[in-house]
Order: C-alpha cells, then sequence, then structure tokens
C-alpha cells in the first residue's frame, strides 16, 4: 500500500462518521500533508465546506455553531495553546480532535481541564504525519535542515528538536505502515546513529505497546543514512522530467510557482499542480528524460488539436449536443496540454540560457568517468566561459574537488582561487567546507566506484560499452545501497545494526531515510527498482527533498553558524 | 493504518477536572450529589441537548446551546432536497425510456406521454435548484462565513451539473434509438409493401403508374402520422437539450476544475488570506482617490468663494 494511499485513508476515516457541515482546521504542517492528496472538490463531497488554519480561527469571534470542527493538528504545545484558548470560547457547535502524532498524557490533561463547556466529542491520534508526495517517497519539509552537518555541542537542543522530529515522521510513517522493522544506521554519521537509536527507543521500549504489530515472516527494514554520504547527486543537473522541474523551477508539495521565473505574460497560470495521482501525462512521464518528453507533448499537442477542429465543426443539432457534452473533458485536456507545454518551453529557455547542455556534460564526467587531467581542462574551460552563472561554476569545482580531492592538490588550489576570482557572491571556503564534511575520509559508500576493484572493473566495462545518454548516465549510490540490500550483502561493518536488532534473511519491505534530504533523481530510482519485481518493496524519506540550489543553501548555512562558533570558542 | 483513540482518557480527565470545580462554584450541600450525576448524563448526550434539567447550575456557560443555523443554510438544504428527488425521478425516467422503447404494435403514446411528463419535471427541477443556487452567492467582503457560503455553493453546482449531464446523456441516447426505430419503423412498413405490391408495382409503373387503391392511402397515412408523430416528440427532446445546455453553462462557471491549482487546499488557504488584503487595500486606495478627488476640490472651491461672495454682499449692504 503506498503512502498516498495511507494519509487519504486517514483523511476518509476522519471525516465518513461525522455528518452535517464540517469545518478543518489545520496547521501550518499538516495543511501540506492534506493538500498533497486531497483535493478540496473531494472535502466538499464529504461536505467540509470550510477549511481554515489554526490560527485564523482564533482571530475572528463570529460563532459558526451549526458547524462540526475537526481538527487535523500535530500535538505541539503552541498548538495545544491555541485550542485551549478555543475550546474556553468554543465558535463551533462540536469539536472532533485528531492529531497526528502521539500525545503526552499532559497535553490531554491541559485540553480536559479547558474543556469547560464539553463540546469535544473525541481525540484521536491519526499518524498522517508525512509528506507523501508520490506512493514511495515521502518527506517532513523541515526548515532548518542544516542542522544535520553541525556536531551536536554546537546548538544541542536544536539537533535535539530535529531528532525528536525526524523520530516522529518516521514513527508515522511506520504507523501508517503497521509495522515495526528491524533498525539499522550509517556508522559514520552520528546524527543518523542518534536517530536510529532514538526511534529504536520508541518502538521497542516507550511505546512497544502500540507498535506491537502482527509479525510476518521477516522484518521489515529501516535504514538511517546521511546525505553526506553522496553529495554528489543533489550538486548534478538533472534531465528527467520531474526531477528537471525541481531542479530549475522548484517544485513544493508537487505546486510549481512559475512566478519565480518571472517571464511569463500576465494571463498565464502562475501556479500548477504536478501531481502523479491527478495527472495521467505525467504519470507516464516523470521518469523520461528531456528528449523524450517533447516527442511526447507533441504528440499530445497533436492530439489536442484534432479535439479542437472537430470541436469547431459544428453543424447539426447533435453536433452541438456532443460539444456540450464533452465540453468539461475538453477543457481540462485543454488545461493540461498548456500547463505542459509551459513549463517545457520554460526549462528550454533556461537550458538555453545558462549554457547548461555544456555544463551538464562536464558534471556527468566528473561525477562517472575518471581522468584527472581532462577534467581538469573541461572544469577550466567552463570557468573561464563568460555564460556560465555562478551557481554553475561553483557546482562543477564541487564536483571536481569531491572527485579529485586527493590527486594533484595544485591545479585544485588553482581552481579555487580561479572560482573566488570569477564568482563576486562566493562565499569564501565553502568547497573546502564540504571537503571537510563529505571527503574521501567521510564517506563510507563507495560514491565513485573506485575504492573496491569489483566496481572498478564494472566502471571499466561501462566506459568501454558506452552509454546511451550522456547526460542521465549518473546513478546515485542509493542504487548500490538498495542492491546489496537486495542481494542481502549490506555490511554490517558499514552498517551496523541499532543494539540487539537482527535481520534473518532478506526483508521484503525496506524503508530508508536519509537524513538531509533526498532528491527527486533518487525518488526516481527507487519507482524504478519497485517496478522490476524483486521482490522487494522500498521506501525513501527524507527531512526535505533538495535540489543544488537547497543544498548549497544549507552548506551555507552550516558553515556560517561553524564559523561563529568557531569565534566564540 | 493504525490510530489511537484517547477519547476516553480524555472524558476521564474532563470529569474529573469538572468535579474538581463544582464544589468551589457550588456553595449548596445538597444539589452536589445532583451536579455529579448531571455532569454523568450530560456527558453522554451529545451537545446538542443543551439545558440539562438536573442541574440547579450556578454558571450559565456549564450547557452551551446551539444557536440557530443561519437563513441560507435552509436554501442549501432544499437544494439537497431537490438533487434527491432529482436522482429519484431519473430513476423513474430510464425505467419510462425503456418502456416506451419497446417495440409494440399499438400505440404507446401513453409512454411517450409519460416520459415527456418525467423530462419536463425534472428539468424544472433543476431550473428551480439552479435559481436558488445563486440566493447563496453573498455580496459580503471576504469573511470564514462567506467562504463557507461558496464551497456549499460550489458543492451543490458540482452536483447538479453531473445530474443534468447525466440527463442529458439519457435523452441523446433516448433520441437515438427513437429516431433508429422511427427509420425502422418506416422501413418495415414500406417493405411489407415493397414486398407485397412489388410484382403489382411493377405492373403498374409499365401500365403508366396508377393511383393507389384504399388500402395502400389509408397504410400510407397512417405511416404519415405515425411519423409525424415521432418528429414532433424529437422536437421536445431536442428542446429541453438545449435548456439543460444553457443551465450547464451557467454552473460551470461555478464548478471547480479537478486537478489545477484552484482545487488544492492549501491555494485556496493562501488565497483568502490574500484577497483580503488586497481587497483592503483597494479599499484603502479607493477612500484616498475619493477625498483627493478633483471633483471634491472644486467643490470645496466652489463653496468657499460662495461663502465670500456672501459675505462681500453683506459688508456691501452694511457699508452702502
Amino acid at each position: 500500500m503506498g503512502l498516498v494511499t495511507s494519509v487519504r485513508d486517514y483523511i476518509n476515516r476522519m471525516l465518513q462518521d461525522i455528518s452535517g457541515m464540517k469545518v478543518l482546521i489545520l496547521d501550518p504542517e499538516t495543511v501540506s500533508n492534506v493538500s498533497i492528496v486531497y483535493s478540496q472538490s473531494e472535502l466538499l463531497q464529504k461536505e467540509v465546506f470550510l477549511v481554515e488554519m489554526i490560527d485564523s480561527i482564533s482571530a475572528s469571534n463570529e460563532s459558526m455553531s451549526h458547524l462540526k470542527a475537526v481538527y487535523l493538528v500535530r500535538p505541539t504545545s503552541e498548538n495545544v495553546q491555541k485550542l485551549r484558548y478555543q475550546l474556553a470560547n468554543p465558535r463551533f457547535g462540536e469539536y472532533h480532535l485528531f492529531f497526528s502524532n502521539l500525545l503526552k498524557d499532559t497535553q490531554i490533561h491541559i485540553l480536559a481541564d479547558s474543556d469547560e463547556h464539553e463540546v469535544v466529542q473525541q481525540v484521536q491520534e491519526f499518524y498522517a504525519d508525512f509528506v507523501a508526495g508520490d506512493p514511495y517517497h515521502f518527506t517532513l519539509n523541515m526548515a532548518s535542515n542544516h542542522l544535520y552537518m553541525l556536531p551536536a555541542v554546537v546548538d544541542p537542543s536544536g539537533l535535539q528538536r530535529y531528532s525528536d522530529r525526524v523520530v516522529d515522521g518516521i514513527a508515522a510513517v511506520f504507523l501508517a505502515l503497521k509495522r515495526r522493522p528491524v533498525i539499522r544506521y550509517q556508522r559514520t554519521s552520528d546524527t543518523a546513529k542518534r536517530i536510529a537509536q532514538e526511534t529504536a527507543k520508541l518502538m521497542y521500549q516507550q511505546e512497544s505497546g502500540l507498535f506491537d504489530f502482527r509479525r510476518t515472516e521477516s522484518s521489515p527494514l529501516l535504514l538511517v543514512i546521511d546525505r553526506r554520504d553522496d553529495p554528489v547527486t543533489p550538486l548534478l543537473n538533472q534531465w528527467t522530467y520531474q526531477a528537471m522541474v525541481h531542479e530549475l523551477i522548484g517544485l513544493q508539495d508537487n505546486k510549481v510557482d512559475l512566478r519565480a521565473i518571472g517571464s511569463l505574460p500576465k494571463d498565464q497560470q502562475v501556479e500548477v499542480v504536478l501531481s502523479s495521482e491527478q495527472d495521467a501525462f505525467f504519470k507516464s512521464n516523470m521518469y523520461e528524460n528531456f528528449g523524450d518528453i517533447g516527442m511526447n507533448i507533441k504528440r499530445m499537442v497533436d492530439d489536442f488539436q484534432q479535439v479542437a477542429k472537430s470541436n469547431q465543426n459544428i453543424q447539426t443539432v447533435e453536433d452541438m449536443a456532443r460539444f456540450v457534452d464533452n465540453y468539461p473533458e475538453y477543457k481540462k485536456m485543454q488545461g493540461n496540454v498548456s500547463k505542459h507545454v509551459t513549463l517545457v518551453t520554460e526549462m528550454s529557455k533556461l537550458v538555453e540560457a545558462r549554457k547548461l547542455m555544456l555544463v551538464s556534460q562536464t558534471e556527468q564526467d566528473l561525477a562517472c568517468n575518471g581522468g584527472q587531467g581532462a577534467a581538469y581542462e573541461a572544469v577550466t574551460d567552463l570557468l573561464n566561459n563568460e555564460s556560465v552563472s555562478d551557481i554553475d561554476r561553483l557546482r562543477l569545482v564541487m564536483l571536481y574537488a569531491l572527485r579529485y580531492e586527493k590527486e594533484n592538490p595544485v591545479q585544485l588550489m588553482q581552481l579555487f582561487n580561479k572560482l573566488a576570482s570569477r564568482s563576486p557572491k562566493y562565499k569564501q571556503g565553502l568547497v573546502q567546507f564540504l571537503l571537510k564534511q563529505a571527503g574521501v575520509e567521510k564517506r563510507t559508500g563507495d560514491l565513485f566506484g573506485n575504492r573496491d576493484l569489483l566496481n572498478i572493473a564494472r566502471n571499466m566495462a561501462r566506459g568501454l560499452k558506452g552509454v546511451e545518454n550522456v547526460y542521465t548516465q549518473h546513478q546515485p549510490l542509493l542504487f548500490q545501497t538498495m542492491e546489496s540490500i537486495t542481494r542481502g550483502r549490506l555490511r554490517d561493518v558499514d552498517y551496523p545494526f541499532v543494539g540487539d536488532h537482527f535481520q534473518q534473511g532478506r526483508p521484503q519491505e525496506v524503508v530508508i531515510f536519509m537524513v538531509g534530504g533526498t532528491t527527486y533523481e533518487e525518488s526516481r530510482c527507487v519507482a524504478l527498482q519497485n517496478s522490476t519485481n524483486s521482490g522487494i518493496r522500498f521506501i525513501l524519506g527524507g527531512t526535505a527533498v533538495l535540489n543544488s540550489k537547497r543544498f548549497l543553501m544549507d552548506l551555507e548555512e552550516a558553515q556560517r553558524i561553524s564559523r561563529s562558533g568557531s569565534h566564540m570558542v | 493504518m493504525a490510530t489511537r483513540n484517547r477519547t476516553t482518557v480524555y472524558r476521564k480527565h474532563r470529569d474529573a477536572c469538572k468535579s474538581a470545580r463544582a464544589p468551589l462554584s457550588d456553595s449548596f450541600g445538597g444539589p452536589v450529589i445532583e451536579m455529579v450525576s448531571g455532569s454523568f448524563a450530560r456527558s453522554n448526550h451529545s451537545s446538542y441537548a443543551p439545558l440539562s434539567t438536573n442541574d440547579p447550575g450556578p454558571s450559565s456557560d456549564d450547557a452551551f446551546t446551539i444557536g440557530l443555523p443561519p437563513a441560507w443554510v435552509d436554501d442549501s438544504e432544499e437544494i439537497t432536497f431537490n438533487i434527491q428527488k432529482v436522482r429519484d425521478k431519473m430513476g423513474e425516467l430510464a425505467k419510462a425510456h425503456s418502456k416506451a422503447l419497446m417495440p409494440t404494435f399499438g400505440d404507446n403514446r401513453g409512454d411517450q406521454r409519460v416520459v415527456e411528463m418525467l423530462t419536463h419535471e425534472i428539468t424544472d427541477l433543476l431550473r428551480k435548484s439552479e435559481k436558488r443556487l445563486h440566493n447563496l452567492s453573498t455580496r459580503g467582503g471576504p469573511s470564514q462565513e462567506s467562504n463557507l457560503r461558496k464551497n456549499v455553493q460550489r458543492s451543490l453546482a458540482t452536483d447538479l451539473q453531473s445530474l443534468s449531464m447525466e440527463l442529458r446523456r439519457k435523452q441523446s441516447t433516448y433520441l437515438k434509438r427513437l429516431q433508429q426505430q422511427k427509420e425502422g419503423q418506416d422501413g418495415v412498413d414500406l417493405e411489407f409493401n415493397m414486398n407485397g405490391k412489388m410484382s403489382r408495382l411493377d405492373e403498374d409503373e409499365e401500365l403508366g403508374g396508377m393511383g393507389f387503391d384504399e388500402h395502400q392511402t389509408v397504410k400510407l397515412k397512417e405511416g404519415q402520422h405515425v411519423s409525424a408523430e415521432r418528429e414532433r416528440e424529437i422536437q421536445q427532446v431536442l428542446g429541453s437539450v438545449n435548456d439543460l445546455a444553457q443551465i450547464m453553462k451557467d454552473l460551470s462557471a461555478l464548478v471547480i476544475d479537478q486537478g489545477t491549482i484552484v482545487d488544492r487546499i492549501d491555494y485556496n488557504i493562501q488565497n483568502v488570506s490574500s484577497s483580503v488584503e488586497e481587497g483592503y487595500k483597494q479599499l484603502q486606495k479607493a477612500e484616498r482617490t475619493q477625498r483627493e478627488g478633483a471633483m471634491v476640490k472644486c467643490a470645496t472651491i466652489l463653496l468657499i468663494l460662495c461663502l465670500i461672495m456672501i459675505v462681500l454682499l453683506i459688508l456691501k449692504n452694511v457699508l452702502f
């Protein structure tokens, strides 16, 4: 059962037993959780005629006692306070409270104490505490994502909050799936270890009754890994539809905000929705590369033009009747076609303006193939090229540094200097900071396939064979991790079990949680792996969904804090 | 998917808090027992059973009274009731359609009348509901109440639109089959005539085309009658199809397009807050424009001039 279905089931169950006109009250996080899986028209069908945020409810005093209030909020202390005030002066006839995670007893006391009018009919925990964008990919949309890069001493309370939120999210996923997993984590990451241990404590000690589900023949696996083990994937430019839209424009909760580009005529749609559940064209094209998408869109436009032509040919009454019958579908098709055409047009313009074809070719070479000398030449050429933007230059140097960290330090230094001189906005030392965080000593996995002999041989074979598309030859490290799990060969040394957990044989369900964020390239990898029917179902989740801009932003923020911290010390 | 119900724990606490609070607010010894039992009774009722008679309750807000819903709720309830009636009648109509389409030798004018009547009723109900729907639109500024009304309106509009589409589809299939039957029947008649009189017609043509004999004339007239009837029915059905098309056009303005940004909950929430702000800004701008309006300036200048003139006039009279 996919994650999207789980959240939808929660919402359906929430609304079905309450009759009459309802108002749904959400907080800033649950609004994302709900909007991404449920549409406004579906809510209207369930007689939910008003949706409000928990802040704006207390702002007004108009009494709407003919409505029943349904709350779906996170059990935070702020929300509990706001509920207290509302219950003391209730605006609605009935209150049905649903919390998206575990409630503490003290919170229940507080609420019960303030419910003098006894308007609360039920208090339930419905664990829809994650954003399920695709059936096998979820995110927690966390704001201060950079905290995982800093040692605990820098901001202990911040890191504790971070870790708590992650543990809550992972717990909610497993409660929605009704499973209790065996937990493994990446040895080299302190944050991953901490999160894995706290999750184990929650599932096996603190709330062991709640997590005590029917045992299946092989326990599912939760693997907690760190983004810094694969810093290459978020830095690369993408060429498959969903990943490309996120990289070039930005995809937030399956919505694209075209205002960021700022070159559209006034009457165009400003925000569009790209959801695989609602858009059949997107569902079949989200993992296709740019060239194929172009062809498919052209085909869609041709089909649409034919329909439009036949609609213009109205001669008899029957034609009229048929036109009016088919009008809603025609309008929907038109909206869909214009949406995809706009997106692809905008992305083509950006590719052209930033010379991304050229840049991306070098990027892919850096990520996949060898040859330090040639790589140095290529990167220097692009740094000298005027039309390459600052962010692309930074990415190239970072990729080079990650790959050839130890080879030819002189040339590496030259590249740093050239970058600093050409990019005025470049924050000094960012590349070095990245190397300190995710350099070759810190990484566990074999990111470039040059550590163990088998991988080197595989790479050479691939180089000789040639690739069908130079722009999509990169495979994220996650692919290798999933392969190891499928073969049952995930090394204990690198990915130890928590406590005395043990796994016999292969798991059938695996949830991989990447602290620091996932990318759409990785979610594509997971979806393709799931479609091969290997007998194992993978689910991927992270603290955020990264593109290169977001990853660099997190790096800069972490660098800034560590600098100011070291000054204090 | 796992859930956990905390209502019993919650209720226990709530009752404990209540009983902890009650002795403080009530000074009588006797009614304390009634108070406790009253609260137990109340916790089992829904909050729609407000003033409990056992409760000598000092504070009036122990029992939460439900106010009457506003007037527009009546409109929406009536539309919902109409929609249900339409659904029932559509079922009857489907049956009547199939009965009218059954090939009979006799005259099935009665069935056709039933079909006509039902179609009229349904179209009337839909039109009435649509008119009522417009009553739900608000004129006031954006508030939670108006948002609520807009959403109720949208949901009813969607239902009405799907019902009218269904009706039109049913009608067009009925129409099509009716036409097929009409051609078929006439064809059958002609065929009979042809077969029976094939040889005779040849003879007639050879002999230079004489008039038809009595029997054939009567048959021909009957056939014409029947086709005229059918023609009329078809026209009527077409008329109601056009009516419905009109209703649909009006409704489609109200209905949300699924799968677009307008169908997203978070977009609608954001939009409400931003449109309130926009509205406020526009109001401010309008106020400013009005105050600084050229007309206002002219009027003030003129007034001042008038006053000056009056003063001069008085002075003139006084001095001279």
